[in-house]
C-alpha cells in the first residue's frame, strides 16, 4: 500500500512540473506592479485611501508636481506661473497641448471648474478648508451657492483664455503654489452632475475621459488594473505600452513572483527583513526613499491633572527611549531618527538644534522636580498590525519603566483606534504625522488644528506658524519654522521616533524609476525596460 | 409536511429580522465611524457633517434600521458607505471568483473523504486505517495560513511550478489550464481540512451502523458484500454527513478568508473583511442577512435530506 501512495504522489508531483513547465512569458513592454490592496474610488477630488492615489496618479495629470529630491515644485500641466501683487495673485500658464482622451482640449477652464467644485458647499473633501478658502470669493460660495452643480464664478477666480488662469487670494499664503498639486476634472463631463452625485458617479469606477500618461482600459475586481499608453499625453507617449496594476495583499506572495519574474515593481511595501535576501538577486534591484512622514509618541496634554500636562515630566519620558538603537534594530537601518517635526525632505530643515538624547539620570532628576519622584501610571495605546509600532512600544515601556513609570499597552483595531486617539482617550499614542510638500506646520502644530488631538498650546509657536505661512522670502520662512521647531521641541509634546524610508523592489530591466516622497508613479512617462 | 414548512418560513423570518438588528445595532455601537477609514478627513468636520448627511447617517439609529429594512424588502441591500456603489453589485462582482474556489474546494473535499471514510471504517484498525486517521489528524490540526504558506513556498518559490497568487495570469489569454493551475494551492488548502473532517463523520457513522442486526441479517441473507455497503450500510450512515456538509454549504458564499489572503484571491473573504474594517455597514448587514438566510435554508434542506436518508423520520 505504501508504494501505491508513494507512487501516487510521485504522478501528482509530475503532473504539477508539467503543468508548470508550460512557458507563458508576457511580452516586454508591459509592466506589472504590485499593489497591497484594492483601489475603491478613481475621481481625484475623492480620494480617501492610498491605492485609489497610485491609480489616479496613472490616468490623471496633476497642475503642478514636485520634483523627487528637492520637492520644488515643478511644472506639468501648468508650464509656467506667476507670483504678483505680493503674494496675493497667481497666474497660471497652461500646457496648449494638453487634451483629454476624448479629443476634448484640456483647458484652465477645467482647473476653474475642479477649483468651483472643492469650493462647493456639497463637496465632501477636506481639500476646501485647508488649501482653498483663501482665494477671494471663495467663502461667499461655500456658505451662499444654491444650485446643486459647481457652476456660477469664485470672484477670485479668472479665466483669461484658454491657457492661462488668474487666482487672486484675499490674503498672502505661501504654500498656495504647492497647493495646486491636484488633479482636474474634465469640465464637459461633469459640467451638468450635481456636487453631491460626483462620488457615486460613474466616473469614479470608469474614468473614461482623464489627461494622465495612461487610460485605463479594464478593472477587474480585487484583481488586477490594466492601463494602456496615452498616445496624446501631453507630456509624449510613455515608454511602456501596457501596465497591470495586480492586487495581490500578501507581501510574501509579491516578493515570490517578483523574484520568479512575475512582477516588476514592488513599490513601497518590501518588506524589512527581506532586503538583504533580494540585494543578492542580480535580477532585483532595491530603492529606499524617505517620505513626508514620521511615527511619534505623543502625550495627551489635555488633562492638567495629568502628569503628562508638566512639561518636565515630559521631558523626562523625551529622555528614555534610545531611538538609534530603534532604527537600527528594528529598521535594519532603512530610516532615520527623528528629533523634531521638520522632515529632512523640507527645506527648513536643520539638524543643530537642542534636542532630547538619552540621558536616565536627567530623567529622574526632571521627574523629581516635577514631583513624580514616586512614579506613575501611564496608557499608550497603538493600532494593530504595525511591527515596528509595537516593537517601540516595547522598548519604550521598558525604558519609562526603568525611570518609574509604569506603562500598558493597548493594541487597538484601527476604528478603536482612531476613535481612542480623536476623543482623547490615552494618555500616550503611537501614531503617524505627514506633511505636505511645503513645510507649513499649520496642520500638525498650530493649537486651533482640528488635527490637533494631543491638546498642544503655544501661542509664541501659533504665532510663528501664522507668520511663517505668509511670509514670502524663503529665507525668512526658513528662520521662523526653525525657531518654531525649538519652541515645539522644548515643549515635548511628543517623542519623535524615526523617519522610516520606503523600500521598492524592482526588476533590473525597469530603467528611470525615480522613488518619490508621495508619489509612486512620478515620471512614468519615462520608464522604460532594458 | 405543509405545516412543517410554514412553520420553519416563519422561524426563518424571525431569524432574518433578528440577525440584520443584532448586526446592525453592534455595528454601529461598536468603535469607529465609516470616515476614519481616510485620517485625513478629520482635518474638515463640516465636510465629514455633510459627508454623513448625504448618507443619511445624521438620522437616529431606529430610522436608518427602518429605512433599510423597508429597502430590503424591496430588494435593494443598499448602497457600499465605501465604494459608493449598490451592495447587490459589489456582491456579485466577487461571488464568482469564491464560488469556484470554495465549490472546487467542496467537492474535492467529498470526492475523496467519502472513499477514504468509507476505506477507513471498513478496514478498522489497519494499516490503511491508521494511515488515514494520520492523514486526518494533520488535515484538522493544520491551520490554513501556514499550510498555504508552505505550499507557496515549495511549489511557487523553491519548485516554480504554481503560481503564488490571484486566480489566473494576467497579460495573457485565459485558458482552463491557466485557471486550473491558479486554483491547484488554495483549492488544496481548503480541502485538506473539510476533507478531514468529512472523513472522520463518514468512518464514526459508518461505525456506527455497521454493527447492527440488520447488517448482520443483510449478510446472512447472502447479500454480496457491495451491496451491504453501499445499499444498508452507507445510506444510513449519511445523516451525519448530510448535517455536517450542509452546515458548510452557506460559508460557500462568504468564502475563506484566510486562504482568500494567502493567495490574495479576488473572492467576497477579502471584501467582507475590509467592509467590516471600515464600518460599511450596508455591506456587512448584507453579507449577514444573506448568510443568515443561507443557513436556514440549508438546515431546512438538511431536515428533509434526513426524511429521505431515513423513512422512520416524518415531519408534521
Amino acid at each position: 500500500m505504501a508504494r501505491k501512495i508513494f507512487l501516487l504522489l510521485l504522478a501528482l508531483m509530475l503532473m504539477l512540473s508539467v503543468l508548470g513547465c508550460t512557458p507563458e512569458e508576457s511580452p516586454q513592454e508591459q509592466l506589472r506592479v504590485a499593489s497591497l490592496g484594492s483601489p475603491v474610488n478613481l475621481n481625484p477630488l475623492f480620494i480617501r485611501d492610498n491605492f485609489s492615489f497610485e491609480v489616479v496618479s496613472l490616468v490623471h495629470a496633476s497642475l503642478i508636481t514636485f520634483n523627487n529630491e528637492t520637492l520644488e515644485v515643478e511644472p506639468s500641466l501648468v508650464k509656467e506661473w506667476s507670483v504678483e501683487d505680493e503674494g496675493r495673485t497667481y497666474v497660471l500658464n497652461f500646457n496648449d497641448n494638453a487634451k483629454w482622451t476624448d479629443g476634448t482640449p484640456l483647458t484652465a477652464e477645467d482647473a476653474a471648474f475642479t477649483l468651483r467644485v472643492i469650493c462647493h458647499p456639497d463637496f465632501t473633501g477636506y481639500q476646501y478648508a485647508l488649501f482653498f478658502n483663501a482665494i477671494t470669493g471663495s467663502q461667499d460660495y461655500h456658505s451662499n451657492h444654491n444650485s446643486p452643480l459647481a457652476d456660477g464664478s469664485i470672484e477670485g477666480i479668472e479665466v483669461i483664455d484658454e491657457n492661462t488662469l488668474k487666482i487672486s487670494l484675499d490674503r498672502q499664503m505661501a504654500p498656495f503654489l504647492t497647493y495646486l498639486n491636484f488633479f482636474p476634472l474634465p469640465a464637459h463631463i461633469f459640467g451638468d452632475v450635481p456636487v453631491a452625485e460626483m462620488e457615486a458617479h460613474d466616473y469614479s469606477r470608469n474614468p473614461e475621459v482623464t489627461a494622465g500618461p495612461y487610460i485605463l482600459n479594464q478593472w477587474v475586481t480585487d484583481e488586477y488594473l490594466y492601463f494602456v499608453s496615452n498616445p496624446d499625453f501631453f507630456l509624449g507617449q510613455p515608454e511602456i505600452d501596457e501596465i497591470y496594476f495586480r492586487i495581490i495583499p500578501n507581501q510574501e506572495a509579491q516578493l515570490i513572483e517578483l523574484i520568479n519574474g512575475d512582477l516588476d515593481l514592488i513599490p513601497t511595501a518590501v518588506k524589512l527583513e527581506d532586503v538583504e535576501e533580494l540585494e543578492k538577486n542580480p535580477n532585483i534591484k532595491i530603492y529606499s526613499n524617505l517620505r513626508l512622514v514620521y511615527d511619534y509618541l505623543g502625550f495627551n496634554m489635555h488633562n492638567p491633572e495629568s502628569p503628562l500636562y508638566n512639561k518636565e515630566v515630559r521631558q523626562a519620558l523625551s529622555m528614555v527611549l534610545d531611538r538609534e538603537a530603534l532604527v537600527r534594530d528594528i529598521l535594519l537601518d532603512y530610516g532615520r531618527v527623528a528629533y523634531g517635526p521638520l522632515t529632512p525632505l523640507h527645506f527648513p530643515f536643520d539638524e543643530n538644534f537642542q534636542a532630547y538624547f538619552v540621558d536616565k539620570q536627567k530623567a529622574l532628576e526632571l521627574l523629581k522636580d516635577a514631583g513624580y519622584d514616586e512614579g506613575f501610571e501611564l496608557r499608550l495605546i497603538l493600532n494593530a498590525g504595525n511591527e515596528v509600532r509595537e516593537n517601540a512600544a516595547l522598548m519604550f515601556k521598558e525604558a519609562a519603566e526603568a525611570i518609574g513609570v509604569e506603562v500598558t499597552i493597548q493594541t487597538l483595531e484601527w476604528q478603536a483606534y482612531m476613535e481612542a486617539a480623536m476623543q482623547g482617550d490615552f494618555d500616550v499614542i503611537i501614531s503617524g504625522q505627514g506633511s505636505d510638500p511645503d513645510p507649513d506646520l499649520t496642520f500638525n502644530w498650530h493649537s486651533q488644528s482640528p488635527l490637533n488631538e494631543l491638546g498642544y498650546v503655544n501661542e509664541e509657536v501659533d504665532s510663528l506658524i501664522e507668520e511663517a505661512a505668509v511670509a514670502l522670502e524663503q529665507a525668512e520662512r526658513t528662520m521662523l519654522y526653525r525657531e518654531a521647531q525649538e519652541m515645539i521641541v522644548d515643549d515635548a509634546p511628543m517623542v519623535w521616533l524615526y523617519y522610516r524610508e520606503a523600500v521598492h523592489g524592482a526588476s533590473d530591466r525597469l530603467m528611470n524609476f525615480k522613488p518619490h516622497p508621495n508619489n509612486v508613479f512620478y515620471q512614468v512617462h519615462l520608464w522604460k525596460f532594458k | 409536511m405543509r405545516s412543517f414548512l410554514t412553520k420553519r418560513m416563519i422561524q426563518t423570518l424571525v431569524v432574518l429580522v433578528g440577525v440584520s438588528l443584532i448586526t446592525f445595532f453592534m455595528m454601529n455601537l461598536a468603535p469607529g465611524d465609516p470616515f476614519m477609514m481616510d485620517p485625513e478627513m478629520r482635518m474638515n468636520p463640516e465636510a465629514v457633517a455633510r459627508w454623513k448627511e448625504l448618507r443619511q447617517l445624521d438620522r437616529p439609529l431606529h430610522e436608518q434600521y427602518y429605512s433599510w429594512l423597508v429597502n430590503l424588502l424591496k430588494g435593494d441591500f443598499g448602497i457600499s458607505l465605501i465604494h459608493n456603489r449598490p451592495v447587490l453589485e459589489l456582491i456579485t462582482e466577487r461571488l464568482p471568483a469564491t464560488l469556484l474556489l470554495t465549490g472546487t474546494s467542496l467537492l474535492v473535499a467529498l470526492l475523496f473523504a467519502v472513499p477514504l471514510g468509507i476505506l477507513s471504517a471498513v478496514k478498522q484498525g489497519t494499516f490503511l486505517d491508521k494511515w488515514i486517521s494520520f492523514f486526518t489528524l494533520c488535515g484538522v490540526s493544520l491551520p490554513n495560513f501556514w499550510l498555504g504558506m508552505l505550499l507557496i513556498l515549495l511549489f511557487a518559490y523553491h519548485l516554480n511550478w504554481l503560481p503564488a497568487s490571484s486566480l489566473r495570469t494576467v497579460g495573457v489569454a485565459a485558458s482552463f489550464y491557466d485557471y486550473i493551475k491558479h486554483l491547484i494551492l488554495p483549492v488544496v488548502v481548503l480541502s485538506t481540512g473539510s476533507a478531514a473532517y468529512y472523513i472522520r463523520y463518514i468512518r464514526a457513522g459508518i461505525l456506527e451502523v455497521i454493527g447492527q442486526d440488520y447488517i448482520l441479517t443483510a449478510r446472512a441473507k447472502g447479500l454480496k458484500e457491495s451491496t451491504v455497503l453501499f445499499r444498508h450500510i452507507l445510506r444510513n450512515s449519511m445523516i451525519p454527513v448530510v448535517t455536517v456538509v450542509s452546515l458548510s454549504l452557506p460559508f460557500l458564499f462568504t468564502g475563506a478568508m484566510v486562504t482568500e489572503y494567502v493567495f490574495s484571491w479576488p473572492g467576497m473573504g477579502r471584501w467582507i473583511i475590509m467592509a467590516t474594517l471600515s464600518r460599511d455597514y450596508p455591506s456587512v448587514l448584507a453579507v449577514n442577512v444573506i448568510v443568515a438566510a443561507l443557513v436556514v435554508l440549508c438546515n431546512l434542506g438538511a431536515d428533509l435530506l434526513y426524511a429521505y436518508f431515513d423513512p422512520r423520520i416524518k415531519y408534521r
